[in-house]
Order: structure tokens, then C-alpha cells, then sequence
């Protein structure tokens, strides 16, 4: 690693601490520094986290993926009916897997078969996952059945009291844990990554140097799509309930996670440490507004600045280097 | 690093950074070893001010800031600190959980609530009334039976309200829509089964042509909601719509295509544009909700709670039924125009 990228990775620290700083100190926001509310910030991150570990392979590779928050709610419906029809919690989160990584891989397919802006092609997914998750409810909120909450079953995933209780975090927080180290590691690493990242960088070069540009893609946005559908599935879980109009505007979160996490929308740059951090940082951003009492528009406006800020702050370093 | 425009900037810049990056680390130690002290000094002086949260389901509708002046009025009588906090997004039941969680971090002494969602709340409002914070719910109900209370209006009478007056006005008989708000919102659902079964019990020559449209969580999405119904039913003589932001979509659109007066239309709630449209008998009739005394009385419960006294499991807080000639008494415009210069303080 040169410097550079080293400061890159270390800015989202950056912002985090200040973020975590400013609300320690603060007067009114007794309780946000406690265990307690570390855990509940972490089940607060786990969806945004989820679909940003797949953003981030879109985004590093030149992409962008605008139908995130259509395909949680198209999901989230999907594991709601696989467990009214009684199929067990293992099997709803399988479906819901499937059915982000159907949208995930259509939107690869426009993206290299039909030859259409990675914008504009997830801009038409964000309305078809979105239709059509309320088609399959029948436009109603699906309501999980009782039976499939109970002791240890979907509502376990996301709880704040995880049972066994040495597990301290819940499963989903577990679960995006793992999967972060996973991708950060193939990013960085692996044959795979390294094709992402060239493509990002530039794709004609890339093309030249024999990397399969096309099924390269549709691999990344395939990702992406099965870790929106996971965060579907978490969504479920913490809602109990599968809802069709839920997570609308996520996918602008998510991209924001990514962006702050140091990654650039020009490609070629980001990791998934990062994202996680990105994402982490809005959560506790999030929660110190709440605690603080500050009115929502205060909240919308600081993430506003803060994703303006970062991303000017990736430009200043650029130039100077 | 694959990409080749991308190399470190020079040394001095890098060192100049770290040593921000170590100050900003210093400060996160520093905000550690202080947190604590505010606590201590928090309860040093005195008895401690009893916190109370406050959750809405939004924060700009009318509605809910007469909620917040009820609460604060209750809160200052009684001595409690009313901590008011709404979802980021309306209609998202995700954030509605974040604000429950929030306060549960921060250690309130009791929740008052309106919950987005009967079922979604349950779980957070049930964690927290394990960790011993006592939960009133106003405005809609939660699927939980460990609510201490729960204070609102029969919205079902409300619905039978409606449906009497507007049949009245057309004379018992004749075409009507009714144009629903969102799916799972409790209240409003209770209002369309009671206006659609007080129809079809006590005016039987009333039709109801259209009862499957929602106009969705925003006055936007409420208007293009109205303008397609309008649209599609050419000769409709009365609408029904059961909250304060589809009965003002559905103003709008009656008054864009100059159909207003004409369609008799009813409502729910009030606010500033609805009380102007009733003047101009544009709009027949609004059933009042006392949404004052609603987050007064969720505060006062949550006292009586805190103190041991015994809390009914039910309060209605009643509908009143204004129209354009009985908008001026008293009792009446307090419920149209709200005081809430106390939000202002």
C-alpha cells in the first residue's frame, strides 16, 4: 500500500471518531457511549451494511446501482410469504437470497447484453423490484406468522438480546461481520477483485489486458443483488413483517456508506472495510440526532454535508497527489 | 494498486494528517473518561426530572404538532421533561424502531407512542417495557398486550360519523368513492370499515363505486391519487377520505378541476388549508379528532403510571363532526385551530 491509499482507508476512521467525539461530549446525549447502544447502532447498520458490501464491488468497478432499496423491500416480501406458507426461517432466507440475486443478475444482463448505463438500467430495476414486490403482496405489508417468531426462529436474527447471550451482537450483525472480511479479502486479493478493480480503473485496458469484461459484470451486479436480498431478509426479521413500501430511498444510503468509506464514483478505488465504516458512522450519526433531540431535518442535512465533504475531501487528495 | 493516477501525496502533507488522525483518536479517549460526569452532576442536584418520550409517526402533519402541544403543556404542569422525536422518513417503519431503540439507549422513564405499524412496534415497545420503561400508546394500537394504555379516538365511530353525513347531504341516496391513506396504518383502516359499514348498514341507497384506492403517505402522492379517481368516475356525487392528507389531495384536485362544492366531499382531521375549505363549503363536513388532548393524556398516563396510580385500558378522546355553520362555536374552533404557541416557547 502506498501512503495515499492508507489515508484513504484511514478517513472514514477519521470521520467515525469525530462523529462518536462530538456526541460523547455532548450533554444531552447521555447513553450513547453505553454497551447497549454500541449493539443497537450495530442491528441499526446491519441492512445499510449488508447491501454496501455488494454496492461497493459495483462502485469500485465504475457502476452504480440505483435499485438497492427496491430489491430489500421486493425481499423482504419474499421471506414474509415463504414463511406464511410455512417453509421455516432457513429456507425464507434462501428465497430471499434468490430472489436479489434474480434482480442482480437482470440488471447485469441490460448492463452488458443490451449495452444500457449501469444509471439508467438500475433506475429501471428500481421500479420493477419495486412493483413487483407489490404485486406479490397483493399491495399490503406481509405479516410474518407468530409461529415463525418464536424461540429462535426469524425474529432471533436481528434481536438485540441474542440468545445464547455470549453471542453479544445479534446473528445479522454476525453475519455482516463475516461477510465483510470475506469481500474485503476477495477485493483486495483475489483474481476476481482485481479484475473489478481494473474494470473501475479502465475498462478499455482492461478489455485489452483479457479480462471478460461482460461476465466480470454480471458477477458484480449478481452480488450486489443477493446482499440486497440478504438485507431483505434482516429487514424481515427485525419488522417481522414483509413490507412493500419499506427502504425507500436505501439505495441513496447505501451509496453514501461507500462514498464516505473512501471509494470513488469514478471506479477503480474503495474497499469494504471502508463501506462498513461509512455506513457505521451514519448509524451513530443517526443515533447521536436522536438522543441529542435534534429535529430529523437537522439529521438529513448533516449526512448531506458529510457525504458533500467527503467526497471533496477524495478530490483534494487526488489533485495534490 | 491497479490504478495508475493514484499515488501517496507527499510526505510532509501525509505526516500533517496522521498527526490529525492521532488527535482525533485523543479526542475519542478523552470523550470516553468524560461521558460519565454529566450523569453524576445530572443527579447531584435534587430529584431528578422524570423523561418522558414522545413518538409520532411524523413530524410535519398538523396533527402531530398538536400532539407535541399537548404533550408539552401536560409536561409542564406535571414537572416532566417531554422529549418529542419523530421517524426520519414518515411511513417508515424502520426508523420509527431506530427513535424506540434511541430512547431505550438513553434511558427514558417511560415511552408514549403512536405506532407506525401494529406489528412491527411490538417487539422494540416490548423490549423496552421489559427494561422496566412503561409504553402508552396513543393514536393507532399496537398488537402487544403489555401497553399500559391506550388513548385514542374510535376511529370506527368516526367512519359511521362520516357516512351518516354524507348521506344526509345527498339525500340518501346516490354515487360515492371512498379514497383510503396507506396499507396497515390502523387507524385510518378502522375509519374506511367504518364509513363503508355504516353505509351499507343504515343507507342502502348509497353506491359506493370506488373503495380500493390509496393515496398514499405524501399530499403528493394524495393529489395524482384524487385526480385519477376524479378522472375515472365522471359522475360521482360524494367522496370520503379518512386523514388530514388525502382529504387535502382530494381538495386540491376537487378544486383544480373546478368540481369543488359540487362532489360533496368529507374528511378527516383538520389543518389551516382543510378549516379554509369547510369555510368556502368546499369541503361538507370534518370529524375532529381532539389530538391535544391525546398527547396531553398520554403524558398524564405515563405520570399516573410512574407513580403507581391504576390507568384506565381504554380512553376515547372522541370525534366531533364540524360543518360550515357550527365551525364557529367555541368548543368547535378550538378543536380546528389548536393553540400551539407553546411549541414556539
Amino acid at each position: 500500500m502506498t501512503s495515499g491509499s492508507i489515508l484513504r482507508a484511514l478517513r472514514p476512521c477519521i470521520g467515525l471518531a469525530i462523529v462518536l467525539t462530538v456526541f460523547a461530549l455532548h450533554p444531552q446525549a447521555e447513553g450513547f457511549l453505553s454497551v447497549f447502544n454500541f449493539k443497537i447502532v450495530a442491528n441499526q447498520t446491519v441492512i445499510v451494511g449488508l447491501a454496501a458490501i455488494g454496492a461497493t464491488f459495483v462502485i469500485v468497478s465504475g457502476g452504480i446501482d440505483l435499485s438497492v432499496g427496491s430489491i430489500i423491500a421486493l425481499s423482504s416480501v419474499v421471506c414474509a410469504l415463504v414463511l406464511r406458507a410455512e417453509y421455516g426461517v432457513t429456507l425464507a432466507m434462501v428465497s430471499a437470497i434468490i430472489a436479489g440475486c434474480v434482480c442482480g443478475l437482470v440488471n447485469g444482463l441490460m448492463i452488458t447484453m443490451l449495452r444500457i448505463a449501469p444509471f439508467v438500467a438500475t433506475l429501471g430495476m428500481l421500479g420493477i423490484a419495486r412493483g413487483a414486490a407489490k404485486w406479490i403482496s397483493g399491495e399490503q405489508k406481509v405479516d410474518v406468522p407468530p409461529a415463525a417468531l418464536e424461540s429462535g426462529g426469524l425474529q432471533a436474527w436481528m434481536s438485540n438480546r441474542p440468545d445464547p447471550e455470549w453471542l453479544w451482537f445479534s446473528p445479522g450483525v454476525w453475519t455482516t461481520i463475516l461477510l465483510a472480511l470475506i469481500a474485503a479479502y476477495v477485493l483486495r486479493r483475489s483474481v476476481f477483485g482485481i479484475h473489478v478493480t481494473a474494470i473501475g480503473s479502465n475498462e478499455k485496458t482492461a478489455r485489452l489486458c483479457g479480462i471478460r469484461i461482460e461476465r466480470t459484470k454480471i458477477a458484480i451486479y449478481s452480488i450486489a443483488g443477493a446482499c440486497a436480498g440478504l438485507a431483505g431478509f434482516m429487514l424481515c426479521a427485525r419488522l417481522t413483517v414483509g413490507n412493500p413500501t419499506a427502504a425507500l430511498g436505501k439505495e441513496l444510503d447505501v451509496i453514501a456508506a461507500v462514498v464516505i468509506g473512501g471509494a470513488s464514483l469514478a471506479g477503480g478505488q474503495g474497499g469494504v472495510l471502508g463501506s462498513m465504516l461509512g455506513a457505521l458512522m451514519m448509524a451513530f450519526l443517526a443515533s447521536g440526532c436522536k438522543m441529542t433531540g435534534s429535529a430529523t431535518y437537522v439529521q438529513e442535512i448533516l449526512i448531506g454535508t458529510i457525504i458533500v465533504v467527503a467526497v471533496s475531501v477524495d478530490v483534494l487528495q487526488r489533485r495534490r497527489a | 494498486m491497479v490504478n495508475p493516477s493514484s499515488s501517496g501525496p507527499r510526505p510532509t502533507g501525509a505526516i500533517r494528517r496522521l498527526v490529525t488522525v492521532a488527535v482525533s483518536f485523543a479526542c475519542i479517549a478523552l470523550g470516553t473518561a468524560c461521558s460519565p460526569s454529566p450523569d453524576k452532576t445530572g443527579t447531584g442536584n435534587g430529584a431528578k426530572v422524570r423523561r418522558i418520550a414522545v413518538i409520532p409517526k411524523g413530524t410535519t402533519h398538523e396533527f402531530w404538532k398538536s400532539i407535541h402541544a399537548g404533550a408539552l403543556a401536560a409536561g409542564r404542569e406535571l414537572g416532566v421533561e417531554v422529549l418529542w422525536q419523530g421517524p426520519i422518513k414518515e411511513d417508515d417503519r424502520n426508523a420509527q424502531i431506530d427513535v424506540v431503540e434511541s430512547f431505550l439507549a438513553k434511558k427514558v422513564d417511560g415511552i408514549v407512542i403512536a405506532p407506525l405499524d401494529d406489528k412491527a412496534l411490538a417487539r422494540p415497545l416490548r423490549e423496552a417495557s421489559e427494561a422496566g420503561i412503561p409504553v402508552v400508546i396513543i393514536d393507532s394500537d399496537v398488537a402487544w398486550d403489555g401497553r399500559k394504555s391506550f388513548i385514542a379516538t374510535d376511529n370506527y365511530k368516526g367512519g359511521a360519523l362520516c357516512a351518516d353525513a354524507l348521506a344526509t347531504k345527498l339525500g340518501g341516496k346516490g354515487k360515492v368513492a371512498m379514497l383510503r391513506y396507506i396499507e396497515g396504518s390502523a387507524s385510518t383502516e378502522k375509519r374506511e370499515r367504518g364509513f363503508l359499514e355504516g353505509m351499507a348498514n343504515n343507507h342502502p341507497d348509497i353506491k359506493i363505486v370506488s373503495s380500493n384506492q390509496r393515496g398514499g403517505a405524501t399530499t403528493a402522492s394524495a393529489v395524482s391519487a384524487s385526480e385519477t379517481l376524479l378522472g375515472r368516475f365522471g359522475d360521482l356525487q360524494g367522496v370520503f377520505c379518512p386523514n388530514e392528507s388525502v382529504t387535502f389531495g382530494m381538495l386540491r384536485a376537487l378544486q383544480d378541476s373546478g368540481k369543488a362544492g359540487s362532489i360533496v366531499l368529507v374528511g378527516f382531521d383538520a389543518s389551516p388549508k382543510l378549516v379554509e375549505g369547510l369555510a368556502k363549503r368546499e369541503i361538507e363536513a370534518l370529524a375532529i379528532q381532539d389530538p391535544v388532548k391525546m398527547g396531553e393524556l398520554g403524558v398524564r398516563r405515563i405520570v399516573d403510571v410512574l407513580e403507581g396510580r391504576d390507568v384506565p385500558a381504554r380512553i376515547d378522546t372522541g370525534v366531533t363532526l364540524v360543518t360550515a355553520d357550527s365551525m364557529k362555536e367555541p368548543a368547535n374552533a378550538r378543536l380546528l385551530d389548536p393553540d400551539l404557541s407553546i411549541l414556539d416557547k
